[in-house]
């Protein structure tokens, strides 16, 4: 019983980073109906960033701080430089449902060969910045850390301060009813554009998040994010990719299950879990668990 | 004068196939002749290059034609490549029929995947492929038969006796290589051009269209994404033959290398997709000579074909979204449309 709530409380604590993942593929997929590939991509170069500044001033409250911000700033620049340029060019033709899916990916390809001219493409090691040794109950050590309870920390603080963004604030208003419908939210006044590029830079920011919480205790390369990408994918579209509760349930959810996973039948069984899952989603109920019906298919 | 022109065009079309068999015939020998005038580094080169062409080319049918991104051609081509390989270790068959069955398991598993994402359109589609290539090339350490990280060897013997001693083992490759994509890219050209090419096209511009007229579209798809399967099956046993059956020879990059070759040659023109392998070949060598200027820096030499693709992809997909062929195509059709204006006045 003892080792199913620990498996459970590790599920969550990796199932909160891939919640803030599909959040992040949410937001974007929100504000301007992409599925932002390079969402690791960006993730990567914030992480990075976070890891200079641990090194150079040893805080990571502070590198927490940076690496939000440039994500945010990555996150508009992105929009705000590329998309609209994509979107004025490529409306039309046979390519068009597919050029922001290729733009992105090469976006990605773009910050994975800057990262590595710059930090090289060898492993870097990001100290934790707390104990990951399991607390210890009576005189059984548990597999559950410091860490782990810092990250589900973090995750549900920032998740908190979104939901408080988006269901208190007029900007949040904004930003849901041009999701919602961007032409009537153009007519009441909401500049639409704008809210676009702010959909990016929350992305940005959650990323950012995601990426500094994924890398503690392991070995950072460009590549490192790939996996979490996907699985952040997979718990957005068992989320329903257009509710941002659904992204952090399908995350949440998506973690649990792959814990137990890990736990009782081996890593290897991981990936194919998770795109069964996938899979069987998008067969069973393509608006997935909280989502539209109809959004799915052309 | 009208009607002339009309008979003219309508011969022009009546024999669109023997002049497709005398081209590929002719792209054939000529290529026969190079093979012999080159050094050995070109000939393996050259049969990297037909590798990717046909790769490009099974991703041209689904994604130019059919409409639907495949993130994933790299899980197809690692398919056929371990079917062929599973093939040759186990039954040894001749040769031909290993690479038969690549195209045979690999459209099988393209039947049963597209049948699923023939529902998807565009980033659900691509989701679903990336996590596909992400995730198959870990099975290999899932069964002890697929070997491991180490992975199996696809060995294809060497060149019969009639072809003389000098004939190196690189030159056979090649041969092989050439060989199958040019029947490969032949057999996809003439499908583009039959009704099923035309039924693709119409499916992805305008699906209530297509279905208006009684087409089945989603079959349709899953037809596209079948025959694709195939042949970047038999694109990936190619690969194995000239490399190693292993999860390093079909990683994520080989997709996206795949997918910016596509883009670049333009992802409506199959002609381009022999042009488009061939970019795939020369950026390493473009970037093996950038980064010597750069000192021999480990990091420059690793990041900057990347850098290179990667850049090339965004700057195809902004500016000319339908690749720069289409364009410059569109750009002649044009000034030739302006002509005639010019005539009639």
């Amino acid at each position: 019983m003892q080792q199913v709530i620990n498996v459970f409380l590790i599920g969550i604590s990796i199932g909160s980073i891939y919640a803030l993942m599909s959040l992040a593929l949410v937001l974007v997929w929100r504000s301007t109906r992409v599925v932002n590939f390079a969402q690791a991509g960006q993730a990567i170069v914030t992480t990075y960033v976070a890891w200079e500044v641990v090194n150079r001033s040893g805080s990571f409250l502070m590198a927490f701080i940076v690496a939000v911000a440039i994500g945010g700033l990555i996150g508009g620049l992105v929009e705000s430089g590329m998309m609209r340029t994509l979107f004025k060019h490529a409306s039309d033709g046979p390519v068009a449902s597919v050029a922001p899916v290729i733009a992105t990916l090469g976006l990605l390809g773009v910050i994975r060969a800057l990262v590595g001219l710059i930090w090289t493409n060898e492993g870097k090691r990001f100290e934790s910045p707390v104990s990951t040794a399991g607390f210890v109950i009576g005189d059984t050590t548990l597999p559950f850390s410091r860490l782990n309870l810092l990250i589900i920390c973090t995750a549900a603080f920032v998740m908190i301060v979104f939901s408080i963004v988006f269901q208190r604030t007029n900007l949040g208003l904004a930003l849901r009813a041009a999701a919602y419908n961007p032409e009537i939210a153009r007519l009441s006044g909401v500049k639409v554009a704008m809210t676009r590029t702010i959909g990016w830079v929350f992305a940005g920011a959650a990323g950012a998040v995601a990426g500094i919480l994924l890398s503690p205790n392991d070995s950072l390369t460009p590549y490192s994010l790939d996996v979490l990408f996907v699985f952040g994918f997979v718990a957005a579209v068992v989320g329903g990719l257009e509710s941002l509760v659904g992204a952090v349930v399908g995350g949440l959810v998506l973690g649990v299950g792959l814990s137990f996973i890990t736990f009782y039948l081996g890593t290897s069984l991981v990936f194919p879990t998770a795109f069964i899952v996938l899979v069987v989603v998008l067969l069973v109920r393509p608006s997935g668990l909280f989502g539209v019906k109809g959004a799915r298919s052309a | 004068m009208l009607k002339r022109k009309h008979e003219e065009s309508s011969k022009r079309e009546h024999n669109p196939y023997r002049r497709r068999i005398l081209f590929f015939l002719l792209l054939g020998w000529a290529l026969l002749l190079l093979g012999d005038r080159v050094s050995e580094l070109r000939v393996y080169q050259g049969a990297l290059i037909a590798i990717y062409a046909l790769a490009i080319g099974s991703l041209i049918l689904l994604t130019g034609y059919s409409g639907q991104l495949s993130l994933g051609q790299g899980a197809f081509m690692a398919i056929g490549a371990y079917a062929a390989a599973l093939t040759q270790i186990y039954l040894q068959p001749p040769i031909i029929i290993t690479f038969i069955s690549a195209v045979v398991v690999a459209a099988l598993f393209g039947a049963i995947i597209g049948g699923g994402a023939a529902r998807l359109s565009g980033p659900y589609l691509a989701g679903t492929t990336l996590a596909l290539a992400l995730g198959l090339p870990t099975l290999a350490n899932l069964f002890s038969f697929l070997g491991g990280e180490t992975g199996l060897y696809f060995d294809v013997g060497i060149a019969p006796e009639r072809f003389g001693s000098e004939f190196t083992l690189y030159k056979w490759f090649f041969w092989i290589a050439a060989l199958a994509t040019l029947i490969m890219l032949f057999f996809i050209q003439n499908i583009l051009k039959s009704r099923y090419g035309r039924a693709w096209k119409a499916g992805r511009s305008n699906p209530a269209a297509a279905q208006l007229v009684g087409l089945h579209v989603g079959r349709r798809k899953v037809l596209a994404f079948t025959i694709s399967a195939g042949v970047a099956g038999l694109a990936g046993a190619l690969l194995g033959m000239v490399s190693l059956v292993a999860p390093s020879t079909f990683t994520l990059s080989l997709s996206f290398a795949i997918i910016t070759g596509a883009v670049l040659a333009g992802l409506t023109s199959l002609t381009g997709s022999i042009l488009g392998g061939l970019v795939l070949v020369i950026i390493p060598e473009i970037a093996e000579m950038v980064s010597g200027n750069f000192g021999e820096s480990e990091a420059v030499r690793a990041n900057i074909p990347g850098l290179i693709t990667s850049l090339l992809l965004i700057l195809t997909v902004l500016f000319t979204p339908n690749g720069p062929a289409e364009q410059w195509h569109h750009h002649k059709e044009k000034k030739k449309q302006k002509a005639v204006e010019k005539q009639k006045n």
